[in-house]
């Protein structure tokens, strides 16, 4: 069972979901424009410390960084993961399906946490090593749902399409992938919110993105550090997630009146 | 139109031929790696990095030669592929995997000497390619040769009995065994620390996760709002959720001394028990509600045609039907909280997880893989156990077990 498809079909029903991408983006730039002026709130957090509002980077830049080695990794792994599942399922390379599928499977039981600190020892500190990390392990939910999205079309649609004179080109553009695009969706979902969630952990590994403040306020015990850096994440997901929530949405939408 | 072509034409053209390129492309990969890449290097301590070896340096021209021979062997199976040829391949994959361990016996022998106790030999790029994809072509001829998992599992326990054999005779120098050596109390109180953790947060979430979805099914209404919820725990970064653990838990044990006698502060393992089980709760709760809803309401009804009262129903049809599913939820908990208890070492609850941020702190190599590596072995253990038990439940379990991976 793949957890990213059963998540959408119990999530919350009606209109009003709408606006959730609006109401996150919102509080985000509340919080990366507010906390440097907000000394006084976090002050009540941590009144002892000589220092409350992160000062090492402002969080626009930590969270401009942060945005950049996601969506680096997730282009990355959005073109490789997809092309990779469409060249499997073709029958030039079918041969390399079954173990494609396998490791796609098995290697989503790897805890991220795991593969990247697999990733230094061979790449080195710094940003490169995370933006691997990141690719290799968000390859796997997306090869795993197209593969499961493209074997899932039904076969008499896909004969009925060579009937009327397509080629194996326009099956694929046409009638393949717009089928299975809601299910590659959902494992694009879970590749890039995994990814902001294992990119922070990459603070550790020398990357400057926003998991830096949660890591200092850790380590100097400053609890106002970890405030601003974990609701500027908390809410950097949230918006990404309900994004990608929204355009499910008027894709199913879409892919059902017409 | 003459006779002749009415006839089947002989069809001994090239495309008839057909390799198994997947092994081909593995077994070259392989072959690339050892030649070319560096098989282990030698460092004089634990922090300098190494001097780098190549496959002859390593272990001499018959070692190098006896490796490239089996090699050469499995890429001419791969070439005519037949069922004894996969065989005979599987024997010669597993060959190569047993001989792994007594590679890096030969090259401790051969690079290092006896009065330099200090050095220590690391495993190079080629060595971790050459296991990667040795495991690989596994997988592959698992699937060609449609292996039991009993039978596949027994062989790789035999696998790793075998290394583990020789870690405790021959490997003295080995960089992984010295840096468990060193620290080897602390980490077998790490594992256990770690082991803790999973199984009480997953223990603490099978019994919410109950409670809930049986709650969800009495008030449809409730469903939706805890779904949301679940939902949107799920989508906080585990760092973030540890991080903001921290203060509402540190007041509440300045708030009441009881807790803090207790053990319970702002850091420490209980945020991170908390974070695990929010974290566990959606996969936990959203497959108990499904394994629940699935079963037949025909089943359910014949059960009540017998007269049995409704406390009967659930636990004697309800739950056992449900088992399979409801242990699907297990297993992904359980992986998923085998991850995350790595990153709550952060937030001092100790844990193998701790290994990984030290060793990264120290640039110690040896320290992370400490720490990742059985990390890892832990959650492909869980995985496949629970995975077992779940196929062993499954109602119709004789009718499937002869194939299912």
């Amino acid at each position: 069972m793949n957890p990213s498809v059963g998540r959408r079909s119990l999530g919350l029903h009606g209109a009003n979901r709408a606006i959730w991408p609006a109401v996150w983006f919102a509080l985000l730039m509340l919080c990366v424009w507010g906390f440097p002026h907000a000394d006084g709130v976090l002050r009540s957090l941590e009144p002892d410390a000589n220092q409350v509002v992160y000062q090492r980077a402002s969080l626009a830049s930590l969270l401009l960084q942060h945005l950049f080695v996601v969506s680096v990794a997730a282009v990355v792994t959005i073109v490789g993961g997809v092309l990779a599942a469409i060249a499997v399922t073709r029958e030039g390379g079918r041969d390399f399906l079954p173990m494609v599928a396998q490791v796609a499977s098995l290697g989503q039981t790897f805890p991220p946490v795991a593969v990247l600190a697999l990733a230094v020892p061979a790449l080195g500190f710094g940003t490169l090593p995370i933006i691997v990390a990141l690719v290799l392990y968000g390859m796997l939910p997306i090869v795993r749902n197209t593969l499961g999205g493209l074997q899932d079309v039904d076969k008499d649609i896909k004969s009925a399409a060579i009937a009327m004179g397509m080629t194996p080109w326009q099956v694929l553009r046409q009638v393949e992938l717009p089928l299975a695009a809601p299910v590659i969706l959902a494992g694009i979902r879970t590749s890039v919110t995994i990814n902001i969630s294992t990119a922070a952990i990459g603070a550790t590994v020398g990357a400057r993105n926003l998991g830096d403040p949660i890591i200092a306020g850790i380590v100097n015990g400053n609890m106002a550090y970890i405030v601003q850096g974990a609701l500027t994440i908390a809410l950097l997901a949230l918006t990404v997630d309900s994004l990608f929530e929204r355009f499910q949405e008027r894709l199913r939408s879409r892919l059902y009146t017409s | 139109m003459s006779l002749l072509d009415a006839l089947p034409t002989p069809q001994v053209s090239w495309r008839q031929w057909r390799p198994n390129r997947v092994l081909l492309v593995l077994f070259s990969a392989m072959l690339a790696a050892i030649w070319l890449l560096d098989v282990v290097s030698v460092s004089p301590n634990r922090i300098v990095s190494g001097e780098e070896a190549g496959l002859i340096e390593a272990i001499g021209w018959v070692g190098a030669l006896l490796v490239s021979g089996v090699m050469l062997t499995l890429l001419a199976l791969s070439l005519q592929p037949s069922h004894q040829g996969y065989q005979v391949a599987l024997v010669g994959v597993s060959l190569l995997l047993l001989l792994l361990p007594f590679g890096l016996m030969v090259a401790s022998h051969r690079l290092i000497s006896s009065d330099t106790p200090q050095a220590r030999l690391n495993m190079g790029m080629a060595y971790w390619l050459m296991l990667s994809l040795l495991l690989l072509c596994w997988i592959e001829l698992r699937l060609r040769l449609t292996l039991s998992r009993r039978r596949s599992t027994l062989m790789l326990l035999g696998v790793l009995l075998v290394w583990g054999v020789c870690a405790i005779l021959g490997l003295d120098s080995l960089a992984l065994g010295q840096e468990l050596r060193a620290r080897d109390d602390e980490f077998w109180r790490a594992l256990r620390q770690h082991v803790t953790l999973v199984s009480a947060s997953v223990a603490i979430s099978i019994g919410l996760g109950l409670t809930l979805a049986m709650l969800m099914r009495r008030y449809a209404k409730c469903q939706k709002i805890a779904f949301g919820v679940l939902n949107f725990l799920q989508t906080i970064p585990s760092i973030a959720l540890f991080g903001l653990m921290l203060g509402p838990l540190a007041w509440l044990a300045a708030q009441w001394p009881l807790l803090s006698q207790l053990g319970v502060s702002g850091i420490g393992w209980a945020p991170a028990l908390l974070a695990l089980v929010a974290y566990s709760l959606l996969p936990m709760v959203r497959n108990t509600y499904i394994a629940l809803e699935q079963v037949s309401p025909e089943t359910l009804e014949a059960a009540r045609g017998m007269g049995m009262r409704n406390s009967q129903r659930f636990f004697q049809v309800r739950l056992p039907l449900a088992l399979p599913v409801l242990l699907e939820g297990i297993r992904i908990t359980t992986v998923q909280a085998i991850g995350l208890t790595a990153v709550a070492a952060l937030i001092g609850a100790g844990g193998l997880g701790a290994f990984i941020f030290q060793g990264l702190g120290q640039a110690a190599m040896d320290m992370v893989l400490l720490g990742a590596l059985p990390i890892l072995m832990l959650a492909l253990i869980a995985d496949a156990g629970l995975g077992a038990l779940a196929d062993i439940l499954r109602p119709n379990a004789t009718a499937q077990s002869g194939d299912s991976q």
